[in-house]
């Protein structure tokens, strides 16, 4: 199984690099919304701070968002619309190998690219600019490191059963960009939660949104305080990852059952 | 001869896609969500703040408006005809373009039309109008010939930052999402210019002159504008054009002479 | 011997939605959807051993393609038994992926920007081929479909010969037993299908490979397949060999001319009328079509009343043999 990752990511990595230029882009279009948010939360703050975030505070909690969204971000659901509807599924099942593994190995090759090149740039902003640092926290790097972890598996998970919703009907993708609307407020995109109205703030949390990319987020940042609401936040992950992985699993026996009935 | 062949294109397409009626509603259902989502967005900032950049709630919804309208217009003009040309540049289906008695520029920018899109353009300005009516301000006729006039340099300036992207198609052949970079760009778009730090301001007015496109007729609107900035509109717009015209032939000269 | 497939009473019934045009009957098959069956495969039962080349025959929509998925486990059977390799192929999973290739003709599964190579050895990943084995199974491969200086250029830069031969290589560097090739020679210039024909009897030879293709040209199945299986609007007509096909099926035979003769007397189709039916006339050459048994003595008859200087008894092409069997149904021999 070893063998066959290194040799799926392998060949993700070699395709990326013959597409690095539109990589490059996509890169810019991820940058641009945080930047933009930014901006505006930053003229908002002014000399003092909104909501318990200074303008400090907002560089901070945007160049991780930049960061964290590049590692979780899942585009599969695009992928397996597209082989569902074009056919290219047929030769991936004649093959001793699921092809939920591809698009996963897919996912590891170009996040190891994209996100290297947004740390990078993390760091050489952050030896010109103060606001952006972060104090050095090895123990808090290691569980947002964990919490990353579970974030991308989660939202992979996710973007996968949402693809194949293609198996039955046309509008996966729409559905996929609901999905990414809604994220907007209640995963922490456009706002830290804390910003948001309690109530809105609260569905984010009992639902799989914080889980996303907003507790991570403040993990990294140092937002998240006390041992208590570290361990809840993961469980949360935890607990939401399992879900999305059983939705999978439904979504993928049942999308193949009707696959075989009525073919590509 | 160019107006009339993209004439005979747009009847076959308008016929195709009144075959797909489903396709309105989506499009009508996706341009609702999208604006949904700018107007919550922009809540969300007025929860914490009575003014940005000095425009105040229903001044910056008349810009959304003005930004729906024009994404409107390149959704349904532009982009269909644009979004083909990176992959005939690589399959070289592209010489089939330039081989036909037409301005490749203006075949190629205008060929398709995404006619559902222009219920974007539609909803933007109704948008506009109905943020209007909320700040109980009724436009003079010369605001609105005033927004005329700068929507349409705005149009313009928006159809050469194309144009740019069009010919660096050439250069970055394996480009094919060219078109993200512009989406990525023109969300600065949403906002006024006035609402952004420093920067960011030198950015989208100077460098990548987005501001201009929706600050400017937004402003005609809502009484802000200064004819000095109007008339600075249309200049820049038409050196827009001129600048990028050149580009893309010094692009389209490069491309005949590298193939074939 | 054991067959490697097996297809029993094997029925495939597809429920398509019905849909009336119009934007009621539109909001009608949304709400209150109503179906029709399509019946796509219909009773067909036949045993392939190993070791054979078998075409499947049939015009667009007959059904061809739908029984290989079926073989490949790509469908399952709405009714009948299927048996491939030593599996049901719908539920065989893993160990029986392992045993087969199945090569589509217009869907590729090489990665598109890279050279051929980098999708050989994800290959060699996926279906665990042991290093040794991958050395010399590519070489062999490489060699008999001349590949050489094709492997290190980028897919999108070959030939569409060029990329169907390194899909076949990427298919057997695991060696399967059992191939399914749906129209394998599609779009293909002549001489590459001629070297992927030539290349497949050459691999069968060598191996003893079962191969199943379906095809629309003619030269695929006369050069490669022994066996014909024709399919028509999801039925089996006929199974068995081509020559038995055609001597069933073509009651006529054609004689071809070369006619001689200066521009004084030349030889019209008129003429040539009395004696069977004038397919093709070109001076000098014509084409005569009359009866199987009438064959010889008319050709003895046109040789002693006009000037001919060339003469062959020939089949009707195999297209019209076809087209008539799928016409008119294959009937024994009276």
């Amino acid at each position: 199984m070893i063998r066959r990752y290194a040799a799926l990511i392998r060949n993700a990595w070699l395709v990326d690099l013959q597409y690095r230029a539109s990589i490059v882009l996509w890169l810019l279009w991820g940058v641009t919304e945080p930047a933009i948010a930014l901006g505006i939360w930053w003229a908002i703050a002014g000399d003092g701070s909104v909501g318990g975030y200074a303008r400090a505070d907002f560089a901070r909690y945007f160049f991780a968002v930049m960061l964290i969204n590049q590692l979780t971000i899942a585009w599969d659901s695009w992928y397996l619309d597209r082989w569902i509807r074009e056919g290219d599924l047929n030769y991936r099942l004649a093959r001793p190998l699921d092809p939920a593994h591809e698009a996963v190995a897919e996912n590891i090759a170009y996040k190891a690219r994209t996100a290297s090149v947004i740390l990078v740039v993390w760091l050489l902003v952050a030896a010109a600019w103060p606001a952006v640092r972060l104090p050095f926290a090895p123990g808090r790097w290691a569980v947002t490191l964990l919490a990353v972890l579970l974030a991308a598996a989660m939202r992979f998970f996710i973007s996968f059963t949402t693809g194949l919703l293609a198996f039955w009907t046309t509008r996966a993708t729409a559905i996929m960009e609901l999905h990414a609307g809604v994220s907007l407020f209640l995963a922490g995109r456009i706002a830290p939660l804390a910003l948001l109205p309690p109530a809105v703030a609260g569905v984010a949390g009992v639902l799989w949104f914080r889980s996303m990319l907003a507790f991570p987020v403040d993990l990294l940042t140092g937002a998240v305080h006390g041992t208590d609401a570290i361990v809840r936040g993961l469980a949360a992950q935890l607990f939401w990852l399992g879900v999305w992985i059983v939705a999978y699993r439904i979504a993928w026996s049942r999308g193949i059952r009707k696959y075989g009935a009525v073919g590509g | 001869m160019t107006f009339r062949i993209l004439a005979a294109f747009w009847r076959l397409n308008v016929v195709e896609e009144l075959q797909y009626r489903a396709n309105f509603v989506a499009s009508v259902l996706g341009t609702l969500f999208s604006m949904a989502t700018a107007l919550l967005t922009l809540a969300l900032f007025f929860h914490h703040t009575t003014a940005l950049g000095g425009w105040d709630y229903w001044e910056i919804v008349v810009l959304l408006g003005v930004f729906n309208a024009l994404t409107g217009v390149i959704e349904a003009v532009l982009r269909p005809g644009i979004g083909q040309l990176a992959g005939e540049v690589r399959s070289g289906e592209l010489d089939l373009v330039l081989v036909k008695p037409v301005d490749a520029q203006g075949f190629v920018s205008f060929r398709r039309l995404d006619i559902w899109r222009f219920t974007d353009v539609v909803l933007g300005l109704a948008l506009a109008g109905y943020a209007l009516f909320r700040l109980g301000r009724t436009p003079s006729l010369a605001q609105l010939a005033a927004f005329g006039l700068s929507l349409a340099a705005a149009a313009v300036v928006v159809y050469a930052i194309w144009v740019v992207l069009m010919s660096l198609a050439f250069w970055f052949v394996s480009v094919e999402n060219i078109a993200v970079l512009f989406d990525a760009v023109y969300e600065g778009a949403r906002y006024p210019v006035s609402a952004y730090p420093g920067a960011l301001r030198f950015l989208f007015v100077y460098l990548i002159p987005i501001a201009w496109t929706t600050t400017i007729p937004a402003s005609a609107l809502t009484g802000r504008l200064r004819p000095e900035v109007g008339l600075a509109a249309a200049v820049v717009a038409a050196l827009a054009f001129v600048l990028a015209r050149a580009l893309w032939r010094a692009a389209l000269r490069r491309y005949s002479g590298a193939s074939g | 011997m054991p067959s490697i497939v097996t297809a029993e009473r094997l029925s495939k019934t597809f429920q398509v939605k019905v849909r009336d045009p119009g934007l009621r009957g539109a909001l009608r098959a949304l709400f209150q959807p109503r179906y029709r069956d399509v019946h796509a495969v219909r009773d067909v039962t036949f045993r392939i051993d190993p070791g054979e080349i078998v075409a499947f025959l049939g015009p667009n929509g007959a059904g061809k393609t739908t029984t290989l998925k079926m073989l490949a486990g790509l469908l399952y059977p709405t009714s009948g038994r299927v048996e491939a390799a030593g599996f049901n192929p719908w539920t065989g999973g893993p160990p029986f992926k392992r045993r087969i290739a199945l090569v589509l003709g217009n869907r590729q599964q090489l990665v598109w920007d890279l050279p051929p190579e980098e999708t050989f050895l994800l290959n060699r990943a996926i279906y665990d081929v042991p290093e040794g084995d991958y050395r010399e199974r590519l070489a062999e491969l490489v060699a008999l479909l001349e590949l050489a200086d094709v492997l290190q250029k980028p897919v999108r830069q070959l030939s569409l010969g060029e990329r169907m031969k390194c899909e076949l290589v990427a298919s057997l560097l695991h060696r399967p037993p059992l191939l399914f090739l749906d129209e394998p020679t599609l779009g293909l210039d002549v001489t590459a299908q001629e070297a992927i024909r030539r290349f497949l009897i050459e691999y069968r030879e060598r191996h003893g490979a079962t191969v199943l293709l379906t095809s629309h040209y003619m030269q695929d199945v006369t050069a490669l397949a022994s066996r014909v299986l024709m399919i028509n609007r999801g039925r089996l007509l006929y199974d068995g060999a081509l020559e038995v096909l055609v001597a069933r099926i073509a009651r006529t035979k054609r004689i071809e001319l070369v006619l001689g003769g200066g521009d004084g007397n030349r030889v019209t189709p008129e003429a040539l009328a009395s004696f069977g039916e004038v397919k093709s006339f070109r001076f000098p050459n014509a084409v005569l079509e009359v009866r199987r048994e009438d064959a010889p003595a008319t050709s003895a008859r046109l040789l002693a009343a006009l000037p001919v200087a060339d003469l062959s008894i020939e089949d009707p092409p195999i297209e019209e043999v076809i087209r008539l069997a799928f016409a008119r149904g294959v009937e024994e021999d009276e």
